[in-house]
């Protein structure tokens, strides 16, 4: 197999060329529609809507950290440009980037703490923000700042025509999308929308996602606050701290991201379209009767839209032109081309043992003949459950290392320490040289450590290669190497017929078969394998082994936890027994599987007793 | 100074405390993050507390009572219609319609009573107890009584009662609970409704002594959210501590900063919580997978 594609000029055309006539033709419109301040102010409110719910769709739809206290960025780039421009005059073309520069300081500040929090925690915990900003600038006799007039002319920022707003709108609309655009097709992209769907597996795949949500989080605030300014300036003309801190301001964007569609490009620009005039129109007409009757028609969109089309307008739009479900992201032409397809995934073809010519296993640091792991006397307490005591083991390099134990003896305890999604009370980890007892599960991916999970955690909604992709970029900064590298693993592991389906859609087997595909994408030194045989038939168990074994024979030391000790026992070099967190047994297969500790264990004393007379 | 501050701060503690013994029970029940809540107990403080004495006389404190049935049925619909069709649907989505509901509430307000300020007047708004030479308002003494009792009885429901231990179950484990032959559906229905009945009596002790509009909502949702956090999320007992302790720090930190930053002083100390033990008082820590 070698690679062939490339990535075109075709591609970056499909990808921004739309965005660009987009907001020219918004330009266009907007100055076709002569300069009549009532349409310029509605297509102005539509551009700059877009412009933040875009912005906000970064941290909230890409990331899936839904941001209440929003408006903090909004109001901060807003205030921070008319407090330069009214006290120290200084322009608003400069002014806006020291907003920028604090609504990122904001956002770092507010993430800190509340990134760690779970989802809805999260958006609420950040609203207090903009509810600690609002008195303190009412305190300091803030609340209300008018624009100072200096005259019509561009280094102000102050035009007697609206048109050139709406033409500065457009230009920053153009900037958010081809950001969102590019944040989308980029690994962090699509670190974001795996952290998004399964943070756990996340991290265990090489991604740092608290580092991932805080950039998203600053990118998305900066980008609301060049929004802010521009707002303040083109329509506000007095600000007060009501109206770019105040919860209308988010309530704003939330209904126009959602109804467009969370984690899409198009769809907040396509609500913002549809949305926003209704409401103006709605509020000239009624407003003076029926103060709310704007609010009202969103928090309806809100919560019709989240009761019968939670993908949106634009997802439900898609997903109606596209018979297949890929994202737009990944290349439907193959980068790499097959000699011959291995079927491993499908259970009616055999063709021999697995052979895996173009995985790599991450190569040692450690050049001496010493254990790739070792576990030196971990200990781990849940409150006053001891999952683990004491325990040693030692693990050599490309050695096959299987873990036996009934139920709740701290087999996936001992994983979850070892790779870093818990950290252990007592003991270290030494792992290829050096100590990993207190890093994270990506660090100890991003050093040679893979996993698969025993309840498998694949990202369902993307597909099969997306899914290997997310491995994949453990080692490949560039999309289109952990494109073709993630292609490579598929054909080998028998998935190529199903590279562009979700990971929803597949078998117990298919799904079994991608979590190994994932994992070995990270090219792993060590490869942590958590009941790979749960739930599959005998044959279909025998062909893990044989999967197993072959990934053993490339170089990649595997640890296995198994129930099915017969299968175990055909592909193990070394066994362990484990019983209530303590190591019991230890020595080749046949030899653990005698030990009476293990029978015990296993079959009850009773059955040892009678095994014992007869 | 001290010790007026000290108990304005159980008094005000004790009434948000209803209110959020309320969000915690839906959160820790079916993890539903509540945005609508202050929203219920604002409709509370109009209907029945304010329009019931505007009508008929009916004092406040009774019309906390009459709300409890009343809003309890109001939030059994409401769970009924809207909250368990997106069961298990995610976290966000729970936030986002609920958000959805508290701009209709709060806007229908708008439409059908105006935005004024209402306050409600009976003989007691303004009068005082003279403890020493300390003043208490008499409005906010009642309201506390009756606040202690709707907490107590809440607490007794959940610990006494055949579905207030469901509920408990059902927030401990729902699965087993579904083994256990309990229905889920209702047990999150009658928990959800429970929620709303505290919170609407709760609404209505308050409206004595606090005048109230139709956004008052959004300026409570946070300090009653801001309890639950500080109390751990997920435990009702946490969140009424968590309550006291705003109440406390709101009503302390006027001795120190001018009063218009009161607010500035409880958000602080949230995010301070979160800094240092963001687990809250009574949360425990979760288990990775």
């Amino acid at each position: 197999m070698k690679t062939v594609g490339r990535p075109t000029v075709s591609l970056l055309l499909r990808n921004f060329l739309p965005i660009v006539l987009f907001c020219a033709a918004a330009a266009l419109i907007s100055y076709v529609a002569g300069p009549n301040r009532y349409t310029q102010r509605i297509i102005l409110l539509v551009v700059l809507w877009a412009c933040a719910s875009s912005s906000f769709n970064i941290i909230s739809g890409y990331a899936g950290q839904v941001v209440f206290g929003y408006m903090m960025f909004v109001g901060a780039g807003a205030y921070t440009t008319v407090l330069l421009f009214k006290f120290l005059s200084i322009s608003p073309w400069f002014g806006m980037w020291a907003g920028v520069a604090i609504a990122v300081i904001a956002a770092l500040i507010i993430g800190l703490p509340t990134l760690r929090l779970q989802g809805a925690f999260f958006a609420v915990a950040t609203v207090a923000f903009p509810l600690i900003a609002i008195p303190i600038l009412n305190h300091l006799g803030l609340e209300e700042l008018s624009i100072p007039f200096t005259g019509h002319g561009a280094g102000s920022m102050q035009f007697r025509d609206m048109r050139f707003y709406v033409l500065i709108a457009s230009v920053l609309l153009a900037l958010c999308l081809v950001t969102v655009r590019m944040v989308e097709s980029s690994r962090f992209g699509y670190a974001l929308k795996a952290l998004r769907q399964n943070e756990t597996a996340a991290e265990a795949m090489g991604i740092n996602t608290y580092w991932c949500k805080l950039t998203a989080f600053m990118l998305s605030a900066g980008m609301g606050a060049l929004m802010g300014s521009i707002y303040s300036f083109g329509l506000l003309y007095v600000l007060t701290t009501h109206s770019v801190f105040g919860f209308f301001i988010i309530v704003r964007i939330l209904s126009i991201t959602i109804v467009g569609g969370m984690g899409t490009v198009w769809g907040p620009v396509v609500a913002a379209v549809f949305l926003v005039p209704i409401g103006e129109f709605l509020n000239s007409q009624f407003g003076d009767r029926y103060p709310g009757v704007q609010d009202i028609i969103f928090g309806v969109a809100l919560i019709a839209t989240i009761l019968y089309m939670p993908e949106g307008i634009w997802g439900k739009l898609r997903s109606v032109f596209r018979t297949v479900p890929p994202m737009s992201d990944t290349f439907r032409k193959a980068l790499v081309e097959e000699d011959s397809t291995p079927n491993i995934a499908s259970t009616t073809k055999y063709d021999g043992p697995p052979a895996f010519p173009s995985i790599q296993p991450g190569n040692a640091r450690d050049r001496h003949d010493r254990p790739i792991l070792t576990i030196e006397g971990v200990n781990k307490w849940f409150g006053g459950v001891n999952a683990l005591i004491d325990l040693h083991i030692e693990v050599h390099k490309g050695k096959v290392l299987g873990i036996i134990g009934p139920n709740g003896s701290g087999k996936t305890t001992l994983f979850n320490v070892i790779n870093g999604l818990l950290k252990p009370g007592a003991g270290r980890i030494i792992f290829d040289g050096m100590d990993i007892t207190h890093l994270r599960a990506h660090s100890s991916c991003q050093l040679g450590i893979g996993r698969t999970f025993q309840i498998p955690q694949v990202l369902g909604s993307m597909t099969v290669l997306e899914n290997i992709m997310i491995g994949a970029f453990n080692r490949n900064r560039s999309i289109f190497k952990a494109q073709a590298e993630a292609e490579k693993i598929a054909r080998e592991m028998g998935l190529a017929g199903r590279l562009h389906d979700r990971a929803t859609g597949l078998t117990l087997w298919e799904t079994k078969i991608l979590e190994f595909s994932r994992a070995l994408a990270t090219r792993p030194k060590l490869l942590l394998v958590d009941e790979p045989m749960a739930g599959l038939n005998p044959e279909e168990a025998n062909r893990i082994g044989e999967i197993i074994t072959s990934i053993g024979k490339i170089g990649i030391t595997v640890i296995v936890i198994e129930h099915v000790v017969h299968s175990l026992v055909k592909i193990a070099d070394w066994m362990v027994g484990l019983e209530y967190g303590r190591k019991v047994a230890e020595g080749p297969p046949e030899k653990v599987i005698s030990d009476p500790h293990i029978i015990e264990a296993y079959l009850g004393a009773r059955w040892k007793e009678r095994h014992a007379r007869s | 100074m001290f010790i007026e501050a000290i108990i304005s701060g159980i008094l005000i503690g004790v009434s948000y405390a209803v209110l959020a013994a309320g969000l915690a029970l839906i959160l820790g029940v079916m993890k539903i993050v509540n945005f609508a809540h202050a929203e219920f107990a604002v409709l509370a403080m109009y209907f029945p507390a304010y329009w019931f004495l505007k009508w008929w006389g009916i004092d406040p404190f009774l019309s906390a009572f009459i709300a409890l049935p009343i809003f309890f049925a109001l939030g059994y619909l409401t769970h009924r219609l809207l909250i368990e069709k997106i069961i298990g649907t995610g976290e966000s989505s729970t936030l986002i319609i609920t958000m959805g509901f508290s701009l209709l509430i709060s806007n229908l307000i708008l439409i059908g009573w105006s935005g004024a300020p209402r306050i409600i007047t009976q003989p007691y708004t303004m009068a005082t107890f003279s403890v020493g030479n300390v003043l208490i308002n008499r409005a906010q003494t009642y309201s506390l009584f009756a606040s202690l009792i709707l907490i107590a009885a809440l607490f007794f429901v959940l610990n006494n009662t055949f579905m207030g231990k469901a509920i408990k179950a059902a927030a401990d484990d729902p699965e087993a609970c579904a083994y256990m032959g309990i229905d889920l559906h209702s047990t999150y229905a009658i928990a959800f409704a429970l929620g709303i009945a505290i919170t609407a009596a709760g609404g209505c002790l308050m409206a004595t002594y606090r005048p109230f509009h139709p956004f008052f909502g959004e300026t409570i949702i946070i300090i009653l959210f801001a309890s639950v956090i500080l109390g751990g999320m997920t435990s009702i007992t946490g969140s009424v501590l968590g309550a006291l302790i705003i109440g406390l720090v709101q009503q302390l930190s006027v001795l120190v900063i001018p009063i218009a930053l009161q607010n500035v002083a409880v958000f602080t100390i949230l995010v301070l919580c979160l800094y240092i033990r963001p687990q809250g008082i009574l949360g425990k820590k979760g288990r990775a997978v």
